[in-house]
């Protein structure tokens, strides 16, 4: 019986090895190496703990690690604040609840790519509607948003907002939905003003469901990409260089092959840990 | 005998007389315009920029199959990914691609990793395979010593011959209210700029604002005096280093040393950074194409572009400026320096996995012969060879002919050695902060010199690049 239900187990446990297993032995053996495939001298050669050396003192990693960590600790904050006013709002909707839902859906369901060009159309500084309006309203230059460090960084904070705010809303929706209908109507009956009852009885209910959101945000946050390389590639300089556009120039425009995989061992050991965090805390709120 | 092995049998037939399809017994051998026949049958992957060179040798690829039975599938991508897939393909000798047509910077990385076949011993074995018109002598010999000669041989042959040139709006040098307030501003004669002095007073000249008067008409939009690339891209490195070339900077002295963080570099970068100011708005987030549209548009009157883009200029389906452009050298320091332009080559490579090396030799072959670079002339493409580029009728239509051909006989190459990738990307990033004015020329070059002495490490001074 045993073995059936191993047999059974195998083709997913076999290709599950295959697609997650392999490449991350593989990468953590090559960052241990010395590997360019277009550099002889890089032959694969071991070197030890030097990339990982290499990776501490290295001033233009530490650069995108503090680009990453403020891009995640704005956007994620902001889409926190503004989604938990739009899933209060979407709460108190009655007939028109199912359209906004449905409307809002739309930024999460772009491909990144999408999300990424339109950005890029809209923000072109000669002929993009975005900055022609912003342009109008006198928040920008004629050089455009993109042209300056702080700009470029503002636009990919709001492009993020802009995308998953939503993702948010609707956790928020969903716990105030769930949230026991009694203690509301004996706050009620308490006197509780509606601004008391949202701040002192049901924030501090879907507070767990809050927290859940915000930690799936973060570790998608982390990893972003694509909508970087399409909108600025990472410049101007390195204002927009998130950890994983560095990754990806290290890896495949300079083809450090082996110095690439060790910031993606890095990355994949913290990015481990904040799920370790998540799954803790899931499995905590699950027994309580 | 039953209808289902007739049947069987018949799709068997079928299917033998498919596959030989190729063979020379299909072949006219009168078709073969002299071009050897003997590797019909052969099936070839070429993996190409995504260019209208490569869009031409695509359509034309048919003529090349009838004449010598070899199936040429064409491939294309942009720059940054057809490096990508070419360093994988490589890399793991998966053999996809026969005939990869590869920037030339990259000549070192993938010739010295022993991914490229030796051609002289293909153009030795194959001499008499090839039709005459063929002559090797009719490839311009600068651009395909810069294409594919490493350490002391050759590894392909040019696939393009993208170079860099001055571009400017003659209908405008030649307006003489234009002439006469140049004159009254700068103390002499409007014309297309030779030294960098004049190129910047030029800029600032003709940069206008919407209302302003340009050559008697009254502008309802903007005009700048000059466009250029300054995003965190390759645009941008390979444009400053035609300011640094002709400053007396760059990235290695003919030594092999770095000098990304002498006077003549860092002036270089200074002055690139200078021309922002008549630039148009967002030129730190633009790359060559933003810099053919705004040239196409009207909006800019001069750039430092690449010959490959004058073709557009003159399409009257997509500019705005046709046979208003004139091309000129790159401009130089000082009044009677030499002019240098920069080589933006391609080269086609053959593969040491390719299925069969001698048939993709005869592909390059064909596609650098005379009749099909004269119709990559005709239909818009850059050519790689003396015929093409002196051809009576073209140079009647393309204006930018000649001074392409000058600038293919004065230009320089960027380094080619294999650390030129990490170089580069160390380049895009420095380049972009001395523009953004994220750190000053001086300091961007500085830790541009550091960061790459760190990856060559004794490795310099280089002795081939």
């Amino acid at each position: 019986m045993r073995w059936a239900r191993i047999g059974m187990q195998a083709p997913s446990l076999v290709i599950l090895m295959l697609v997650l297993a392999f490449p991350l032995v593989y990468s953590l053996l090559l960052s241990f190496q010395s590997y360019s495939p277009v550099d002889p001298a890089a032959d694969g050669r071991w070197i030890g703990l030097d990339n990982y050396a290499r990776m501490f003192t290295d001033t233009q990693f530490g650069q995108a690690i503090l680009v990453t960590l403020g891009y995640v600790v704005l956007a994620v904050a902001l889409e926190t604040l503004l989604g938990l006013v739009l899933g209060i709002w979407l709460s108190r909707l009655v007939r028109t609840r199912r359209l906004m839902t449905s409307l809002l859906l739309l930024p999460m369901i772009a491909t990144p790519l999408v999300v990424g060009l339109m950005f890029s159309f809209g923000l072109n500084p000669q002929f993009g509607y975005m900055t022609s309006a912003l342009q109008s309203l006198g928040l920008i230059g004629e050089a455009g948003v993109l042209d300056s460090p702080v700009g470029a960084f503002a636009a990919l904070v709001v492009m993020d907002v802009w995308e998953w705010t939503p993702f948010i809303a609707l956790m928020v929706l969903a716990g105030l939905s769930a949230a026991p209908e009694a203690q509301i109507q004996a706050a009620q009956l308490d006197g509780c003003s509606t601004f008391q009852i949202y701040w002192h009885v049901m924030l501090p209910m879907i507070r767990p469901v809050i927290g859940v959101a915000i930690l799936f945000r973060a570790t998608e946050a982390i990893r972003m990409f694509d909508q970087v390389y399409i909108l600025t590639g990472g410049g101007p300089g390195s204002a927009t260089t998130v950890n994983d556009i560095f990754q990806y120039r290290v890896s495949f425009t300079a083809f450090d092959m082996s110095y690439g995989a060790t910031l993606g061992i890095a990355t994949f050991a913290v990015v481990m840990t904040l799920t370790w965090v998540l799954f803790r805390y899931l499995n905590r709120r699950g027994a309580a | 005998m039953s209808r289902r092995v007739v049947l069987a049998g018949s799709l068997t037939g079928a299917l033998l007389l498919t596959a030989c399809g190729g063979s020379s017994d299909d072949l006219d051998p009168s078709a073969a315009g002299g071009w050897s026949q003997e590797y019909a049958g052969t099936e070839l992957n070429v993996l190409a920029e995504a260019t209208l060179n490569s869009d031409i040798l695509a359509q034309m690829a048919p003529e090349f199959t009838s004449m010598t039975g070899i199936e040429v599938t064409i491939e294309t991508a942009p720059f940054a990914q057809l490096v990508q897939r070419a360093t994988l393909d490589f890399s793991t000798s998966q053999g996809d691609f026969d005939v990869v047509s590869i920037p030339y910077d990259y000549l070192g990385a993938y010739a010295g990793s022993g991914y490229l076949e030796d051609f002289a011993p293909l153009m030795e074995a194959n001499a008499d395979k090839v039709s005459d018109d063929f002559r090797q002598e009719n490839v311009i010999p600068g651009l395909w010593d810069t294409a594919a000669q490493w350490d002391g041989a050759y590894y392909g042959m040019p696939s393009n011959s993208a170079v860099t040139m001055m571009m400017y709006r003659q209908d405008l040098f030649e307006d003489e209210s234009e002439q006469a307030a140049f004159m009254d501003a700068y103390g002499y004669e409007l014309a297309p700029a030779t030294t960098w002095e004049q190129y910047a007073d030029i800029a600032k000249f003709f940069t206008r604002d919407a209302g302003e008067q340009l050559a008697g008409e009254t502008l309802s939009e903007p005009v700048y005096g000059v466009t250029l690339a300054g995003k965190r891209h390759e645009a941008a490195v390979f444009e400053w280093l035609n300011y640094a070339n002709s400053f007396g900077g760059g990235v290695l002295s003919p030594e092999g040393e770095l000098i990304l963080d002498t006077d003549e570099s860092v002036d270089s970068l200074d002055y690139m950074s200078s021309l922002g100011e008549f630039a148009p708005p967002g030129y730190t987030s633009a790359t060559w194409d933003e810099v053919t549209a705004q040239l196409q548009q009207g909006i800019a009157v001069q750039a430092i572009s690449w010959g490959d883009t004058a073709g557009a200029m003159e399409n009257p389906d997509q500019s705005a400026v046709v046979g208003k452009m004139a091309y000129g050298d790159i401009p130089v320091l000082d009044e009677g320096d030499e002019h240098h332009a920069l080589h933006g080559a391609w080269t086609y490579g053959i593969s040491t996995e390719a299925s069969d090396a001698d048939a993709a030799y005869l592909f390059v072959a064909w596609a650098l012969s005379e009749p099909v670079q004269k119709q990559i002339g005709e239909m818009g493409g850059v050519p790689a060879t003396f015929s093409a580029f002196e051809d009576p009728e073209l140079l009647e239509t393309l204006p930018s002919w000649p001074q392409q051909l000058r600038s293919l006989e004065n230009a320089v190459a960027r380094p080619r050695n294999a650390e030129w990738p990490q170089m580069l990307d160390q380049l895009m990033l420095q380049v972009s902060n001395g523009l953004v004015g994220e750190a000053t020329p001086q300091e961007a070059l500085t830790d541009a010199q550091d960061e790459i002495t760190g990856i060559l490490g004794d490795k310099l001074p280089l002795t081939e690049f």
